[in-house]
């Protein structure tokens, strides 16, 4: 029953390893780092077309798993999930995108003045749905590289603040202290309206 | 109090899938990066050296078989000048302690995206690998560059010259964390050795995403063969579930890059036809083989060949070669001090993690990490070790000559 043996061996071991564990592997077997982008490349991709739009993000996606395999070795192995590091790592190649983020973050701030009034619906729903709310994009510009970086990890990629601590490196407390001042500054840029209730009244 | 990012996080932007074949691209990309070698990164020797890729050969007391391109077969039954008890019907039997050296000549593509320029080229290597047999001690690879081949119609990228050098890279055995990911003498003989068996292995070894499940136990195919050793009945079982793993088709007479002729299974992935390369009665593997049979999917005129390989020869030795340069270390599970069987009796030297033997130019090498890619804490470029050898015995690529003392 040598064979049953094995196949019951195998059967345990797979798929259900956590990241940490298959990143470990990884360094014997580096092709099994392929199975960490299966599951989380999707999830990046999504972030770095929130951020950066549809085009970037495919190029920062490929990057971001590029460059986790190439420091991996590095990987804190305490932490189960990847997701976190991954993050971290986005966060910077996203940085090297940083003029084009400015100037899509401008301009989604001011499509909604300029739209036409007759602006067909659809098409203005499509335009909306993959694009920032001007004034969110408007409160976007009033914060610092780092701020924004911090706001969307934690908003659009729903990090905890542990998760972002690991992320950017810094002490759960600084993500605290600086969630802090940054929301002070968004609600100014804000100003206290809601932007749900305003959008939709000028188009 | 997070309303404010509550509003953020309601009021994300609406993300588009990932479109199939970007991701396919990426992963294919990474995969290649993998398949390059454990962060080999372009030590810095100047072509002349590395034309002469200064490789210390020194099987020391080891039976080594000599598999070299003049022969019309990877059959193992070649015997070297001293040979022991562990050749006899032509299949090597390496015992606990000793390690399975083989030696092969790559070449695949490498691609390099640059702020949204793709650079690509076929780059080739030079690789021996020192492989416990029994994953009881650790295990070396030599990676040497060789000069690279421009993708098919396309120029040879500046980038392309920083392929040279060689570089020593300890291979840590954790066959515990491995588990059915080992691919060690002994762990491959406890493979089943009936087709159907193993084709259920196949299976249930890499279970693929999605409809990737043909695909993966294709991948898992050339996984177990490549750069490795085990026994016919576990080769011929693995051969012949290769042929029933859909989509996978048997061709006569394919070359191996040293030119040997072998019958080849092959599969079509993204525009290419990736064929495994066999002697038709060992079923040893030869080499590998991409051809493009989708000029749009692979980016390259039908016809064209994007990878191949050949395996030289593979060997039994009863201790990692003794070489001059740095040895990157390879941290990756426990160091199993002591592990290292020497049945010659004599003291060993296995390389441990950072040992530098004769260590030149430890030059920091342009990494191809983006700077700003690098934080402060769990980010950054390994550093790459230079191994800036001086050459002292020379060998052919093509033609490797095993070396025995003892």
């Amino acid at each position: 029953m040598r064979e049953d043996r094995h196949v019951v061996g195998v059967q345990e071991k797979p798929e259900t390893l956590d990241d940490s564990a298959l990143i470990a592997q990884s360094e014997i077997d580096p092709e099994r780092f392929a199975v960490l982008f299966d599951r989380h490349a999707d999830e990046i991709h999504r972030y770095a077309a929130r951020r950066l739009g549809p085009e970037p993000a495919e190029d920062v996606t490929g990057e971001v798993f590029l460059v986790a395999f190439r420091v991996r070795a590095r990987y804190d192995r305490t932490w189960p999930d990847a997701r976190p590091w991954l993050y971290g790592i986005a966060t910077k190649v996203v940085a090297q995108h940083r003029r084009a983020e400015r100037r899509r973050i401008n301009a989604m701030s001011k499509v909604s003045a300029e739209r036409p009034g007759s602006f067909d619906d659809r098409s203005a729903d499509r335009v909306t749905a993959e694009q920032l709310q001007p004034r969110l994009a408007r409160a976007l510009t009033s914060l610092s590289a780092a701020e924004r970086d911090l706001l969307l990890l934690v908003a659009w990629a729903d990090l905890t603040y542990e998760d972002a601590a690991l992320a950017l490196g810094v002490p759960v407390g600084t993500i605290r202290s600086r969630l802090h001042r940054l929301r002070v500054k968004v609600r100014r840029a804000l100003g206290g309206i809601d932007p749900f209730a305003e959008e939709p009244q000028h188009g | 109090m997070d309303d404010e990012i509550r509003t953020f996080a309601d009021g994300r932007p609406a993300a588009p899938p990932y479109p199939e074949e970007a991701r396919a691209k990426a992963r294919e990309r990474l995969l290649r990066e993998a398949r390059e070698g454990r962060g080999f990164r372009f030590p810095k020797l100047g072509w002349q050296a590395a034309a002469a890729f200064g490789v210390t050969v020194a099987l020391v007391g080891g039976v080594a078989v000599a598999l070299s391109a003049q022969q019309p077969k990877l059959g193992v039954a070649t015997s070297a000048a001293t040979q022991s008890a562990a050749v006899s019907d032509g299949e090597l039997r390496p015992r606990p302690g000793q390690f399975i050296m083989v030696a092969s000549d790559t070449m695949y593509g490498s691609f390099t995206q640059t702020s949204g320029k793709m650079s690509r080229y076929l780059y080739r290597t030079h690789r021996e690998i020192w492989q416990s047999a029994d994953a009881s001690a650790d295990g070396l690879l030599l990676i040497a560059g060789l000069k690279p081949k421009p993708w098919p119609g396309e120029p040879l990228p500046e980038e392309s010259r920083k392929w040279k050098g060689e570089s020593w890279m300890q291979l840590a055995s954790c066959p515990d964390r491995l588990a059915a990911f080992r691919t060690d003498y002994a762990y491959l003989s406890t493979l089943p050795d009936d087709p159907a068996a193993m084709r259920a292995l196949l299976g249930k070894r890499q279970p693929g995403e999605k409809g990737e499940a043909d695909r993966a136990a294709f991948t898992g195919v050339g996984d177990l063969f490549r750069e490795t050793y085990m026994p016919k009945a576990q080769r011929d079982a693995l051969f012949e579930a290769a042929k029933e793993i859909p989509g996978v088709q048997v061709a006569e007479g394919v070359e191996d890059s040293a030119g040997r002729q072998g019958v080849a299974l092959g599969r079509e992935s993204q525009g290419t036809l990736e064929q495994l390369i066999f002697d038709r009665d060992t079923h040893m593997l030869l080499g590998e083989r991409h051809t493009v049979v989708d000029a749009k999917a692979a980016g390259a005129p039908v016809g064209s060949v994007l990878a191949l390989t050949a395996q030289l020869k593979v060997s039994v030795v009863d201790r990692l070669p003794e070489h001059a340069g740095k040895v990157e270390g390879d941290s990756s599970c426990v160091p199993q001090p002591g592990a290292t069987a020497d049945s010659t009796g004599q003291p060993s030297a296995p390389p441990t993690a950072e040992v530098t033997v004769t260590a030149t130019a430890p030059a920091p090498v342009e990494t191809t990490v983006p700077p700003a890619a690098e934080p402060s804490n769990s980010v950054g470029a390994e550093p790459t070790d230079s191994a800036n050898a001086e050459p002292t015995v020379t060998i052919e690529p093509s033609a490797p000559v095993p070396t025995k003392t003892g």
